[in-house]
């Protein structure tokens, strides 16, 4: 499939319903053998549908200067929020602008976290901005971004 | 259901009913892009990745993340929770082969 056509999908999935495009996104890269090819505005897009995240101190995002393994980057998100049932952090995506395919996790949250954080450690091919979206219960979307300096890339 | 080496630990050990806790979710898995050449055959490796994992506690969805193959091997994941009785954490997670696995853990909070 086209990445044109994959896109239009996408969007058209976005207009249904925001459930939806996660959900299209697997099935569709279930349908794939190789790598899944999505640029970091791709991505946005299909998240947000458009709207324009706001750059937020609340969404603090922490990332080595320097990576000296490109294979194992730490990555950790926490977002100032009440995670109460009127006012949480609905999602967290973390991005990698560069790679191949940006996407690296999109973690659902609920109230029941108490607390907006995630963790975890992603592979980067090459010196790059680390992105995190935050997606908060009002329908409002935060970014934060950092430049990584990649030594040794981590995608083999 | 298969068999996949994974971890769960809560930080700290000894919690109260009601207190947000830390939970690592670990998992031996290679996290294959699908993109590296095997240097002794040269053919492409293909992607074998963790592609969801799913928090439930007693009945309840807590965290459901949606995973892609550039995050790193033998993954690491950290969240928070908020224990609410005592009860079990299951961890159902599966890869884009079709593979399903789950792992479990029994929360007693003291006091």
């Amino acid at each position: 499939m086209k990445r044109r056509d994959f896109f239009k999908t996408l969007t058209s999935a976005v207009a249904v319903g925001a459930a939806l495009p996660v959900m299209s996104f697997a099935a569709e890269t279930k349908k794939h053998a190789g790598p899944n090819a999505f640029s970091y505005e791709q991505a946005l897009e299909a998240i947000t549908g458009g709207k324009e995240p706001k750059k937020s101190s609340r969404a603090h995002l922490k990332v080595p200067e320097i990576a000296e393994n490109g294979a194992v980057v730490p990555v950790t998100i926490e977002v100032d929020s009440p995670m109460t049932a009127d006012d949480y952090v609905k999602a967290i995506h973390i991005f990698a602008t560069k790679n191949n395919n940006v996407r690296c996790i999109d973690a659902h949250l609920t109230p029941a976290n108490g607390k907006a954080m995630l963790a975890t450690r992603i592979k980067l091919g090459g010196t790059q901005e680390v992105a995190a979206l935050v997606e908060l219960s009002n329908g409002e979307f935060l970014v934060a971004a950092q430049s990584v300096k990649v030594t040794i890339g981590g995608c083999g | 259901m298969g068999k996949m080496q994974s971890l769960i630990k809560i930080k700290p050990k000894k919690f109260k009913d009601g207190e947000i806790v830390k939970v690592n979710f670990m998992v031996m898995h290679p996290m294959e892009t699908g993109m590296r050449k095997d240097k002794k055959t040269g053919k492409i490796v293909p992607a074998h990745y963790i592609n969801n994992i799913k928090f439930e506690y007693n009945g309840k969805v807590i965290t459901n993340m949606t995973v892609w193959e550039s995050v790193s091997a033998n993954p690491v994941f950290t969240t928070y929770m908020k224990i609410n009785g005592k009860g079990k954490l299951i961890v159902t997670f599966t890869d884009n082969k079709g593979g399903s696995y789950e792992k479990s853990k029994k929360i007693k909070p003291k006091g």
